[in-house]
């Protein structure tokens, strides 16, 4: 790993300096740095209290959904990049989180600081039982289990909850309150996911150095011989799972919260793979994959695709007469997405987070190339 | 699937004693909150098994039989019927799954997909031949007639030979596709269906699948779900949102067929069962189509080529087959079969966004029957159908059959026997 390439003269003397997570002054400062210039966005956009207008609103809006999926991806990094188990659900689990937070909050008028955890623990369990298959199989045939798991839970929600969970229609969702503050406003709420991003990552990051993440990565790599080293195999592909469905929980829990509402139409087996692409774009494995895959994913249909449709409605039905400009619409979010996903997997096959850590050598290394 | 080298039991006993001994010395490290429940799991493995399948089964049964017991007898034939007669369809869509899997291990994805493009590629050249864009029947014969040459290695483009040969196929193609006359138009759409399909089937293979030989199978899955993702955008950005009810089937009733079939069994069953001739026919040929694959799997020299393929490629390889040839016309002929399922698909029904989605149940019949059995995709693409069927006979108005039956089918299979019905055990080395 590249971590381990540092500037000259910086040398470990303590376990303290070993584990820290940020080495020298200069990677201090700059993530500490980074974290308060990302606070400050909200303050400096036209809702906040100083009436600026530097960033637009739309910005806190679009970083508090990529912040929510980094939560979730974080997750599926767990169980897939870490662990090696493919997760056809994990939309599915996003689901559980978001509809038990908001039935907690609704019907039982508990407040969002107690529906949170509660929903984490449930959608965790959910999870291991979903897991258990693992006991029996393993590699493809587990991710069929996980695809079973992306049809059963949202029927069970849609049919024989349908009294708590409003069926197929939308349920309102309370706003979440602290000692009178209401966080109605993105820019509000952007206080409550942008540290639980951060704070997940750094917990997720942590969990891959210790002991569990050592184990879960043998597991990865190979799973019987991490067998016969005495890793208890299933324990810890449960325990994957359940890390990974408690952080699905709490992002979907947010999300519930973030748009106030919940519908099943988010929920979809689509939002499992677009998941599942988001981690291999960003890097599988990598503590920052999700991070650069969410970010690139969610501006390329929120930003890039939307600017293209202009242009494609006035070239494509001339050069290609069997094109309807109506269609372009629809066709071009799958189509980029998918053509990105392949291209990702063929060429860059270990994702931006690796790109990146190459980058960072070569800064490192610089004038010499190796 | 975990059994190691050494058998499970003996593996397994063994890490059993040395991981308890070793939670109850330290205290902590592995003895998190489920090793004591493993443990005795391990311990006691094979009853505790048979008594969940045995409490499975009797909940089962209490579930079903009085439901089944208050339906009237026509209905429970009826759903029979139908449900064998949806099967077939299943039965396709999972032939093309095992091919596919069988020659190089990849589980597609995207079937589905390939099924509803290779129907609206027959509907569009299942009209008026003045209808038909000649731009679009020129580019797709060519490009079929080019990927056709260069299956072995893009060199043949410089073989004038292999030029020849494309330029025949391209030429036969175009010309095929825009002969006049309303009575041939049958011939140009099963023509057009079948460039369309051996055009996807080796361009998936050719820039998807084949750049990613080596890699471990999270790739391949991945890139199957991102094909389905393009498949999607192409199938929108030509044809759009559509539900087309394909007319493959209305010339039976100038025929005097009668179009749904009455048996009348007022007496012995309580009622009239209707068999729709649309899900016969489509059921019929399927089956038709099934046992001609099976034919070319045991008597043709390529099926006994994709055959020894698929059971060794090394050793394929060292007695002269040309095994990447082999895996580009083993995807060929599954967008074939998905072309076919979704032709009588889109004739039994429409063609329309939905048609992915009801591919999807059919990756259950693939895992019942097993990976890599042939005849297991025909008993469990109907054992669904029956499955799908009985489940909304007796859950009317929640979707039960195709949003829930199949998938709790196949977790069923996952838990009890993962290898399918007649899929064959692997034993893994380290």
């Amino acid at each position: 790993m590249s971590s381990n390439i540092r500037p000259s003269g910086v040398f470990d003397t303590s376990y303290a300096q070993d584990i820290a997570l940020n080495r020298t002054r200069a990677d201090k400062w700059l993530s500490n740095g980074l974290f308060l210039l990302l606070l400050l966005l909200p303050l400096l956009s036209s809702d906040g209290p100083l009436g600026l207008n530097i960033v637009p609103t739309l910005w806190i809006g679009t970083l508090n959904r990529i912040a929510i999926f980094v939560i979730a991806v974080q997750g599926l990094n767990v169980l897939t990049g870490y662990c090696g188990q493919i997760s056809l659900g994990h939309a599915a689990f996003m689901a559980v989180g978001a509809y038990t937070g908001a039935i907690l909050g609704r019907q039982l008028g508990m407040t969002f600081w107690l529906a949170l955890p509660i929903a984490a623990l449930v959608t965790g369990l959910v999870g291991l039982i979903f897991g258990l298959p693992s006991l029996r199989v393993k590699g493809f045939y587990l991710a069929m289990a996980t695809l079973a798991a992306q049809f059963i839970i949202p029927w069970l929600l849609r049919y024989p909850l349908e009294p708590l969970t409003n069926g197929s229609r939308p349920l309102d969702v309370p706003v979440p309150t602290l000692f009178g503050i209401s966080f109605a406003a993105d820019g509000a709420m952007f206080y409550i996911i942008i540290p639980a991003a951060v704070f997940l990552s750094l917990a997720a990051r942590n969990m891959l150095r210790s002991r569990v993440g050592r184990a879960l990565i043998s597991v990865r790599d190979n799973d019987i011989a991490a067998e016969q080293m005495g890793i208890n195999v299933f324990n810890y592909k449960l325990l994957a799972f359940f890390v990974a469905a408690m952080f699905a929980g709490i992002a979907g829990c947010l999300a519930a919260y973030n748009t106030n509402s919940v519908s099943l139409d988010t929920f979809l087996l689509d939002q499992s793979i677009a998941m599942l692409a988001m981690l291999v774009i960003g890097g599988a494995g990598y503590p920052l994959g999700p991070m650069f895959g969410v970010t690139l994913v969610l501006l390329l249909q929120q930003i890039i695709i939307p600017s293209l449709i202009p242009p494609l409605n006035n070239v494509l039905p001339g050069l290609l007469p069997f094109i309807n400009s109506v269609n372009i619409y629809a066709a071009l979010s799958p189509l980029i997405f998918g053509a990105a996903l392949a291209i990702f997997l063929v060429f860059n096959p270990r994702g931006l987070a690796h790109r990146w850590e190459i980058i960072k050598i070569a800064w490192k290394l610089r004038p010499f190339s190796h | 699937m975990l059994y190691s080298a050494y058998g499970r039991e003996g593996t397994y006993k063994y890490l059993n004693h040395f991981s308890y001994a070793f939670s109850l010395s330290k205290g902590r490290g592995e003895g998190f909150f489920l090793t004591t429940i493993t443990t005795v799991y391990h311990n006691n493995r094979r009853i505790i098994t048979y008594a969940i399948y045995a409490i499975g089964l009797i909940a089962l049964l209490l579930l079903i039989v009085p439901l089944l017991g208050s339906q009237r007898p026509y209905r429970l034939v009826q759903s029979t019927v139908t449900g064998v007669l949806v099967g077939g369809v299943y039965a396709l869509i999972a032939l093309g799954i095992v091919v596919i899997n069988k020659a190089s291990g990849v589980f597609n994805f995207a079937q589905g997909w390939m099924m509803l493009l290779g129907g609206l590629v027959f509907y569009t050249f299942f009209s008026s031949a003045s209808s038909i864009s000649p731009l679009a029947a020129l580019v797709l014969s060519i490009l079929t007639g080019l990927m056709v040459i260069t299956t072995n290695s893009w060199r043949a483009l410089r073989n004038p030979r292999s030029l020849a040969i494309a330029a025949g196929i391209a030429a036969f193609g175009f010309i095929a596709l825009m002969i006049g006359g309303d009575s041939l138009k049958l011939l140009r759409a099963i023509i057009g269906a079948v460039y369309g399909a051996v055009l996807t089937g080796l361009t998936i293979e050719r820039f998807a699948i084949r750049p990613l030989i080596g890699q471990p199978l999270f790739a391949m899955v991945l890139m199957t779900l991102a094909i389905s993702e393009l498949l999607h955008g192409i199938t929108q950005m030509i044809w759009g949102s559509v539900e087309i009810p394909l007319q493959v089937f209305t010339g039976l009733s100038q025929l005097g067929i009668p179009m749904p079939f009455r048996i009348q069994a007022t007496e012995t069953l309580g009622g009239t069962i209707i068999i729709r001739t649309e899900l016969l026919l489509a059921f019929l040929l399927s089956l038709l189509a099934f046992a001609a694959f099976v034919g070319f799997f045991r008597y043709t020299s390529v099926g006994l080529a994709m055959r020894a393929t698929a059971e060794n490629q090394k050793l394929a390889q060292s007695v002269g087959l040309r095994v990447r040839t082999i895996l580009a016309v083993a995807w060929a002929i599954a967008a074939l079969l998905a072309a076919v399922a979704g032709v009588l698909q889109g004739g039994a029904s429409s063609l329309s966004l939905n048609m992915p989605l009801l591919a999807l149940s059919a990756f259950p019949a693939v895992l019942l029957g097993g990976l890599e059995s042939i005849p297991g995709a025909l008993l469990g693409g109907l054992i669904i159908g029956l499955v799908q069927e009985f489940a909304n006979l007796l859950f009317p108005g929640t979707q039960a059959g195709t949003e829930l039956a199949p998938y709790l089918v196949l977790m069923v299979v996952l838990v009890i026997r993962p290898d399918g019905l007649f899929g064959q055990r692997r034993i893994e080395r380290i």
